[in-house]
């Protein structure tokens, strides 16, 4: 405790630009979450079309895909692909990849990173559309259908916004996860935050550390801590200014996101 | 595809070796959070505010900080501070306590699914406040939490493979990239490593499925 709380090895936190280098960190992992949830929201609404669609084969397919990502660690995955991923891949992209990103987030290895998140998440995302569709009474969509709605029309006006507001909560619980899931990205050596931290405490040439290694990574652990709480408060928020707008209690899908916390009632 | 079969059984023995590390992880982190989170849901419930407040910031706290930075801070950063954890202990004790934090939310919400007019029945028969949640609230409230419970040790045996990323431990994500590097058999190697977490996964799925069709009730 004594170590713990002595202001000596609190210091680094003022010293020099310190604190401004974990920061700097910190927005690669933001960035690598938030392009991460994007290209997911999208590949898991494919997902959860294919495996709603009316063709049994394309169903089956998309079951399986979603079953196997969903069940590997998203670990396994970021490493298989930094290892495995055809340098073509990584040209491909080096190339392609827009130059207002920053520079850590142009290279290769970080393709390898945001595909395999986005292989897992699309998967988990998946479910929660599908069963955010699914909890919709049939009623709804055969009267969408006797009304001369094609089926893109029904999906678009009748369907998806009110699935789309079941899994809100479930998304965001998501989102947090994957928040967390990117200081994975550290293991295959993407300069993000907790790669900061490891060079602030790594030892220099005569031995010693700029900074200790326990204070440094509570201090990023609590960057995490609250970025995702300040994630649940808004999404609570927007949660009840939806029931006090639309006036009906909206019964949100529970227990597909990755990591549960709470009971289906 | 026969190449694939064998270098399954040329490295049968460090795959296998590897499974088991990661079995043994999974099943002593899942004691862990089993009793430290039914302990953080009896403060969440507990009659006092202060008691309440401490069990909800182990919550907050524990869900929302990613494992990499707990496993880095329970071994490198207390061994740097001068406690001699070893890499099995730091490597429990983080995903027994980060897993914990969502067992513990998920016993709460089972608690609160139980109807507040069973307890105010209950009381009204003479039981007193322990004995209505012992008998009453607790035995229908485990029944509610199975399926979530399941779900969490899903995602338990799939963050065991971030503890062997991190600390010298070898789980079989380990040996299939100790494999893959002596080998150079990257996607075979990496094949029969998801093989053995998709086995684990799949086990522990079905498991859950059969405690769940012969316990749960679903309201």
């Amino acid at each position: 405790m004594g170590y713990l709380f002595d202001p000596d090895n609190w210091e680094w936190l003022v010293t020099a630009n310190n604190l401004e280098f974990l920061l700097e960190g910190f927005l690669v992992n933001i960035e690598i979450a938030l392009i991460a949830l994007v290209c997911s929201l999208i590949g898991g609404l494919a997902l959860a079309l294919a495996r709603l669609s009316r063709n049994p084969a394309l169903r089956l397919v998309a079951g399986a895909w979603v079953d196997v990502w969903r069940n590997l660690p998203v670990l396994f995955v970021i490493l298989y692909l930094a290892l495995a991923m055809p340098t073509s891949w990584r040209e491909a992209y080096e190339n392609a990849a827009p130059g207002f990103l920053p520079d850590v987030l142009q290279t290769g290895r970080v393709f390898a990173a945001l595909l395999a998140l986005v292989l897992y998440n699309s998967a988990v995302l998946a479910e929660i559309m599908r069963a955010g569709i699914q909890s919709l009474d049939r009623g709804q969509s055969e009267a969408a259908a006797a009304l001369g709605l094609s089926y893109w029309q029904r999906m678009r006006i009748v369907i998806l916004p009110q699935g789309l507001r079941r899994m809100l909560p479930a998304t965001v619980s998501q989102l947090i996860t994957l928040n967390k899931d990117t200081t994975l990205v550290y293991i295959i050596g993407i300069q993000e935050v907790a790669r900061h931290g490891r060079i602030l405490t790594g030892y220099n040439f005569f031995g010693g550390v700029q900074a200790p290694l326990l204070q440094v990574f509570i201090v990023i652990g609590l960057m995490f801590v609250v970025t995702n709480l300040a994630l649940s408060r808004l999404s609570r928020h927007l949660e009840i200014r939806e029931r006090e707008r639309t006036g009906t209690e909206v019964e949100p899908v529970m227990g597909l996101e990755d990591q549960v916390a709470t009971v289906e009632r | 595809m026969s190449s694939w079969l064998e270098l399954l059984t040329d490295n049968f023995d460090a795959l296998a070796s590897g499974f088991w590390v990661t079995l043994r992880l999974v099943v002593a982190s899942f004691a862990v959070a089993i009793v430290v989170g039914t302990l953080v849901a009896g403060l969440r419930i507990a009659p006092s505010k202060w008691l309440q407040r401490l069990g909800g910031v182990y919550v907050e706290t524990f869900r929302n900080i990613p494992l990499l930075v707990l496993l880095i801070i329970s071994h490198a950063g207390l061994r740097r501070a001068g406690v001699p954890i070893g890499p099995w202990t730091a490597g429990v004790a983080s995903l027994g306590l980060y897993t914990a934090a969502y067992v513990a939310e998920v016993l709460r919400s089972g608690v609160f699914a139980v109807s507040r007019g069973q307890i105010d029945a209950a009381l009204s028969l003479g039981f007193d406040q322990l004995q209505a949640l012992r008998r009453i609230v607790l035995p229908q409230a485990f029944r509610t939490v199975i399926a979530p419970l399941g779900s969490i040790t899903i995602a338990m045996i799939k963050n065991s493979a971030i503890v062997g990323a991190v600390l010298a431990i070898n789980d079989i994500l380990k040996e299939g990239r100790l494999i893959a590097s002596r080998t150079f058999e990257t996607d075979a190697a990496f094949f029969w490593a998801a093989v053995g977490y998709l086995l684990l996964t799949g086990a522990a799925t079905v498991a859950f499925r059969q405690l769940e069709s012969r316990y749960a009730i679903r309201r």
